[in-house]
């Protein structure tokens, strides 16, 4: 877990937002793509650990199961009519969403227990 | 509301990223004004994408490119301007030449004088097993012959690099559609054959940012019948042009075939 950071959350707003900035970076030949793959690196981590350690929302989803695939451990779920139910009351819905969730770290550790 | 904190949680991933990889430029090199750039950029589409209400430092989103969810009203005074981002889909060329290869599958001598007129790779016409024909013995006033002639030497072996992509999707059936080089042909012409069950996820793929969309990890997947439980795990969801955040989120889903 110390090592390994997943890098699918690069693909999340923040991380396409950084992406494509270091695009624009490596075009204009400001940065290589060396340092860009640096930058990414470093993202994985800093954002798995701010969501780790400062994020304690809970919330509860219900839906209409359309799509399921585990492979390679990553699980992708299409839910249609999927609601979230946010704290306080508030909720969020979606007509079709797609999930995509690679093994938590901890179920990797007792995984190997 | 989860949404409420995504402001400060990406407030405090841009800054630990700028600050934990000023060494790296410091190593490479590059100077602090370009990581204070990289940090500029990355705010500017950040808030541009309105994924959540950001107090905006800096409100003239300056990239048209970034970013944006242009199918959600923002709550923001300025809207960047939308153009919908399909840089894949501009090969027209190719797109009618496809078009004219298939129908001269069918109608060879009628349509092949438009099909020499275009700048016709010879793996097409080959394809399609066009008949080459004796080209030098044609009459010059089918032109199409010129064209067959010249490229038939070349669909002995097949052209280089734009269809070796295709060569390494061995799903595809045929190599008719030359997908690789117009994905916009396969779309209007062999929309029947095309066909999948991920069809509709790989344009939602496609949509990028504009997906709805989970990302997380999970603890637990179980399932019983057609009902599932899953417990997952520091989630990004993007819905409705938001973006919201979850440490654990227990799933529910019935499974349905239709």
């Amino acid at each position: 877990m110390a090592s390994a950071y997943y890098e699918f959350y690069r693909g999340s707003s923040i991380g396409m937002a950084l992406t494509d900035s270091l695009d624009e970076l490596i075009t204009s030949g400001a940065i290589t793509p060396q340092l860009a793959m640096k930058v990414l690196q470093q993202f994985d981590k800093s954002l798995a650990d701010t969501l780790v350690k400062q994020v304690k929302a809970k919330t509860q989803l219900k839906g209409h199961l359309k799509t399921y695939r585990l492979c390679d451990d990553v699980w992708t779920f299409i839910v249609k009519q999927a609601t979230f139910k946010l704290e306080g009351n508030d909720s969020v819905s979606s007509p079709r969403i797609k999930i995509i969730a690679c093994k938590n770290g901890d179920a990797i550790e007792a995984g190997k227990k | 509301m989860s949404n409420k904190i995504v402001p400060s949680i990406y407030r405090t991933v841009i800054d630990d990223v700028i600050a934990s990889i000023k060494p790296e430029f410091e190593e490479y090199g590059v100077s602090e004004d370009v990581l204070a750039e990289l940090q500029h950029k990355w705010e500017d589409k950040v808030i541009a994408s309105r994924v959540a209400e950001f107090e905006p430092p800096n409100p003239t989103p300056q990239f048209s490119h970034a970013i944006q969810m242009p199918q959600y009203a923002s709550v923001h005074a300025y809207v960047p301007p939308p153009p919908p981002q399909q840089s894949q889909i501009k090969s027209e060329p190719v797109d009618s030449r496809y078009v004219l290869n298939t129908a001269s599958y069918t109608l060879p001598p009628l349509l092949g004088p438009k099909l020499n007129g275009r700048p016709n790779p010879g793996g097409q016409t080959s394809v399609l097993s066009f008949p080459p024909g004796p080209p030098q013995g044609r009459p010059s006033t089918i032109p199409q012959v010129d064209g067959p002639s010249e490229d038939s030497d070349d669909s002995a072996t097949p052209p280089p690099a734009t269809y070796a992509p295709r060569a390494s999707h061995p799903s595809l059936p045929q190599p008719q559609a030359s997908s690789s080089t117009a994905p916009a042909d396969s779309e209007a012409i062999n929309s029947d054959l095309d066909d999948s069950d991920t069809e509709d996820e790989d344009l939602e793929d496609g949509g990028g940012a504009n997906s709805e969309i989970v990302f997380c990890t999970y603890e637990k997947v179980t399932r019983v019948k057609s009902k599932w439980k899953c417990v997952l795990k520091d989630g990004m969801i993007h819905a409705n042009g938001k973006d919201y955040l979850f440490s654990r989120c227990t799933g529910e889903f019935e499974f349905d075939w239709v």
